[in-house]
């Protein structure tokens, strides 16, 4: 038996994008490795979700289950508890193999495929920190899962690396939970984390933010276990400046340094990879360099915003089911490049083969632009032009323009101009 | 009352009246073997380890490379017992499950300077018959190896060099020296070695006595210390040398296939880059005398020095693969080879000192030299008959074929739950880590089993479904687990609300 379409992953991005195919009237099955849906939403137990989505203000959980609810609702296949870990194609069908207590090893095969499997967190590992390996220093979406879903805490005498939204909103839980957070140390000039978790979980606590600051050395006590850390500030090449070295006391080091779309699963395939989102480059339907194969959510881009998340997904699920009604015609696609002030843009492809009407196109800047233009050009000729204020990267933009004007053979650029 | 605490305090003291003939201080790779060479006599054998697990200093953090022994000093027991260790790894592999991934060597010259160094190499190599070695040119080294440096203008290709699991031999040689008789007890610092008559007392943590006839010294960085307890003069100092190296993922694969290094100087082998047993990749060590040799860290003049010299051996390292970044540290003595030799002040103490690399390289041959040539032990004890000397390979699950994997399914239904997303481990394979002589509770000891939690994500996944299961295999509380010792709990505080 052929499946029409499978999600593999079922949080934010996995539930709307089999909301979408299944509205479609499509046959959809979705799995999931965890014990229930909802993904790391569970684990996010603060409000600030869904304002843009349902124009109200959720918590993580009943943001989930607001798309569990329709999910149910709509009777669309699943499992739990069951780990796909190899994907192939043979032909037009892909082949996935799941692993999991109750079936074993099985194989599902399936038309198309959407990828929605989230993100990790960057560890320790991968940045330069030197010093001793102790118990202690964890990364802060472990630190928030123990504390919100098991009901561990971690440590009372906290620092944290890096100023990304999970390391803001620990901050303020640790900080309400007892214990003491000493400060946040961002090695960039500005921070990596919304505006708003700024202002309601640093300044509202006094938690001091040190920007251009990294963690230079690590200690641990006789038994390893961490005892205490010395930041720095860094130039403007991030190399660390001698004498500004402060210490602090800590049992635990929270790392918020970055998450990294989950994509080993899309190892066997030769597919282009976007060394910027660190996942799959896209057409305008998110499906990859593969056809029928499609990736959306954080396994995309990190996202700062879940209403972004379910949006895309969304859109996901709809190409994937216009993929199984054979809508896509021809294959012929120009890129979409990043040019100036653009850290990355996705898609990076626009594929003529798909009938929308619109291109929306996600960013994010390369730097802090209080005034700028955005600017879409194909060859000499600009095609789409909007002003916007206040742009950072910490917060990933979007423009949407119909493209049924465009040359088929011309690249685009996306420009950001400072004004 | 009074009576009856001085009595529960004199059980507390006394420890045990048991009479071993052998107590080994130190559970690496050297101790671990001997213990189970002793195994093939009739004795009653102890070992005493302070960490919280076999394996968990010098043998946990090295480049796991079996070497050829093409440098060590032609005459030396470190040349003897690299090359006679080396081919006792095949041995071993089938005996004791240990895992073997035969990948062959290059040491790499880059100049004309550089290649007469590589010949005196080769003539090295010869004279401490190392098997089947030869001298290729750069396009020949370049078949095998499409990433080695452009630099390189000649290699030395040694074919025997292989790479192990360090902790997995350990594991092996230990639980087969349980199953065998072998008495373990980790978490038992030595304090105080005393010898009155023919008997050894040796006190733990400063408050339990073991006695022995012989005191066998394996405690690595620690020997000259523990040696220091009972001689008045010890014959060598360990000055610890540290190692600084990066990991790089196990998607990178295939990178290198073969042990690369650039030729050797006073300081030891050089910056490397080593494929790994499970596929991932080591760049390192470089070589650092350490103030304290019980504390080796990394530091970025280290790190960047490991960068920079891996460079010179292969073009284009992925090092945006980069998952983890240690420091080890070698027990290098001020003796110029492995010290193994029978105490001058005191009779049946055995030193095993200076063993620095090749000592996992050399350390089945090692435990054999210093059993049946050093000790003699075939003199004292009489061969125990019932010695068993296999230890059945442990199950990896995801190398099986799908049939392998389907039938053992269908036995153990718990090998279709994977906990580790990223090494793909599963729930069988964390459970027996758990259970078995040489089970573990501990987050780092369940790693070192089964890689849960070594790969991509370093456990920021498995580790939580972890804790669950040891909480529940164990009966305890998650504010009762640690990540190694006893004083490394995870957590500090229940919350408030419980969920």
């Amino acid at each position: 038996m052929i499946k029409e379409i499978v999600v593999i992953g079922g949080g934010a991005s996995g539930l709307a994008a089999a909301i979408a195919a299944k509205k479609k009237n499509k046959d959809v099955l979705l799995i999931e490795r965890e014990a229930e849906l909802g993904g790391i939403l569970n684990q996010c137990i603060h409000n600030g979700f869904g304002l843009e989505v349902f124009k109200e203000e959720y918590t993580g959980p009943e943001y989930a289950y607001k798309f569990i609810e329709e999910f149910n609702s709509l009777d669309i296949e699943y499992l739990l508890n069951a780990t796909v870990i190899k994907l192939d194609k043979v032909d037009d069908i892909f082949i996935i193999t799941l692993s999991s207590e109750k079936l074993g090893l099985s194989e599902i095969k399936a038309k198309a495929v959407v990828i929605s499997s989230g993100c990790y967190e960057r560890t320790r590992g991968q940045i330069t920190m030197p010093g001793d390996r102790p118990r202690g220093v964890i990364t802060a979406g472990s630190a928030q899962r123990y504390l919100n879903i098991n009901g561990f805490l971690v440590g009372k005498k906290v620092f944290i690396l890096g100023s990304g939204d999970i390391g803001l909103i620990m901050a303020r839980r640790m900080h309400l939970e007892g214990a003491e957070v000493l400060g946040v140390a961002e090695i960039m000039p500005y921070s990596n984390g919304l505006n708003r978790n700024i202002v309601q979980c640093l300044n509202d606590f006094d938690i001091p933010l040190y920007l251009s600051h990294t963690v230079t050395n690590v200690e641990s006590d006789e038994f390893k276990r961490l005892k205490a850390i010395t930041i720095q500030e860094v130039d403007s090449r991030f190399n660390p400046i001698k004498g500004t070295e402060k210490h602090f006391s800590v049992d635990t080091l929270l790392l918020s340094i970055g998450l990294i779309p989950d994509i080993t699963l899309l190892d066997d395939f030769d597919i282009d990879v976007d060394p910027k989102t660190k996942s799959a480059k896209i057409n305008q339907a998110y499906e990859t360099t593969v056809n029928g194969l499609f990736i959306c959510g954080n396994s995309l881009q990190v996202h700062d915003l879940v209403d972004n998340v379910s949006k895309e997904s969304s859109r996901a699920g709809t190409s994937a089911a216009d993929y199984i009604d054979g809508l896509v015609t021809s294959r012929q696609k120009i890129k979409i490049i990043p040019k100036e002030n653009i850290l990355y843009v996705a898609p990076q492809y626009l594929d003529f083969g798909w009938s929308f009407k619109e291109l929306i196109i996600s960013f994010r800047s390369s730097k802090k632009l209080e005034k700028a233009a955005i600017k879409i050009y194909q060859g000499e000729k600009l095609v789409y032009q909007k002003r916007r204020t206040f742009i950072v990267p910490a917060e990933m933009e979007q423009v949407s323009f119909p493209y049924s004007e465009l040359s088929k053979d011309e690249d685009l650029r996306v420009e950001l101009e400072e004004l | 009352m009074l009576k009856t605490f001085f009595y529960s305090f004199l059980i507390y003291w006394k420890g045990t009246d048991k009479l071993y003939d052998y107590i080994i201080i130190g559970a690496g790779v050297i101790g671990s073997n001997i213990a189970r060479e002793l195994c093939r006599y009739q004795t009653k054998v102890l070992v005493l380890d302070k960490e919280n697990d076999v394996a968990n200093v010098q043998s946990l953090a090295n480049s796991a490379i079996v070497h050829s022994g093409h440098n060590p000093e032609p005459g030396s027991l470190k040349a003897r017992l690299s090359v006679w260790g080396n081919l006792l790894y095949e041995q071993m592999e089938e005996e004791l499950g240990i895992p073997l991934l035969k990948t062959g060597a290059y040491v790499v010259a880059h100049n004309h300077h550089e290649e007469q160094e590589l010949d005196k190499l080769a003539e090295l190599a010869r004279i401490n018959q190392v098997p089947e070695f030869s001298i290729l040119n750069y396009e020949e080294a370049l078949l095998d190896e499409p990433n080695l440096s452009k630099t390189v203008t000649k290699v030395l290709s040694l074919p025997t060099t292989k790479v192990t699991y360090p902790w997995e031999v350990a594991f092996a040689a230990m639980e087969n020296a349980i199953k065998n008789g072998v008495e373990f007890r980790k978490n038992a610092l030595v304090t105080k070695i005393r010898k009155v008559g023919n008997v050894f007392y040796v006190t733990v943590n400063n408050n339990q006595e073991y006695q022995s006839k012989y005191l066998i010294n394996a405690a690595g960085v620690a020997s000259d210390d523990i040696a220091g307890m009972i001689e008045k003069k010890v014959p060598y100092t360990i000055k610890g040398r540290k190692g600084e190296y990066f990991v790089l993922d196990k998607r990178v694969k295939g990178f290198v296939n073969h042990v690369l290094y650039p030729l050797p100087t006073e300081l030891g082998k050089g910056v490397l880059i080593t494929p790994q047993f499970h596929g991932e990749i080591l760049l390192g060590p470089n070589s650092l005398e350490v103030k304290d040799k019980y504390h080796p860290t990394t530091s970025y003049e280290g790190l960047t020095y490991v960068k920079e010299n891996a460079a010179l051996l292969a073009d284009n390292i992925p090092i945006n693969q980069i998952i983890r970044s240690f420091a080890g540290i070698r027990s290098t003595s001020d003796y110029d080879d492995f010290y193994i030799k029978e105490s001058l002040e005191v009779k049946g103490f055995y030193h095993l000192g200076g063993i620095d690399s090749p000592g996992l390289t050399a350390c089945f041959a090692i435990a054999k030299y210093l059993v049946e040539e050093v000790m003699n032990v075939g003199e004292i004890y009489s061969i125990d008959p019932n010695f068993d000397p296999l230890r059945k390979k442990k199950v990896l699950f995801n190398r099986l074929s799908l049939t392998e994997k389907k039938d053992l399914l269908l036995k153990e239904p718990l090998y279709g739950n994977i906990i580790c997303k990223c090494e793909k481990i599963t729930e069988k394979e964390i459970l027996d880590a758990m259970h078995g002589p040489l089970g573990s509770n501990t987050i780092k000891g369940i790693k070192k089993r089964t890689r849960a939690g070594a790969g991509l994500c370093q456990g920021g996944y498995c580790e939580e479904k972890i804790i669950k299961m040891i909480a529940k295999e164990f009966n305890i509380s998650p504010l009762e687990i640690a990540y190694d010792k006893e004083e490394t709990k995870l957590f500090v505080a229940e919350t408030k609300v419980k969920p």
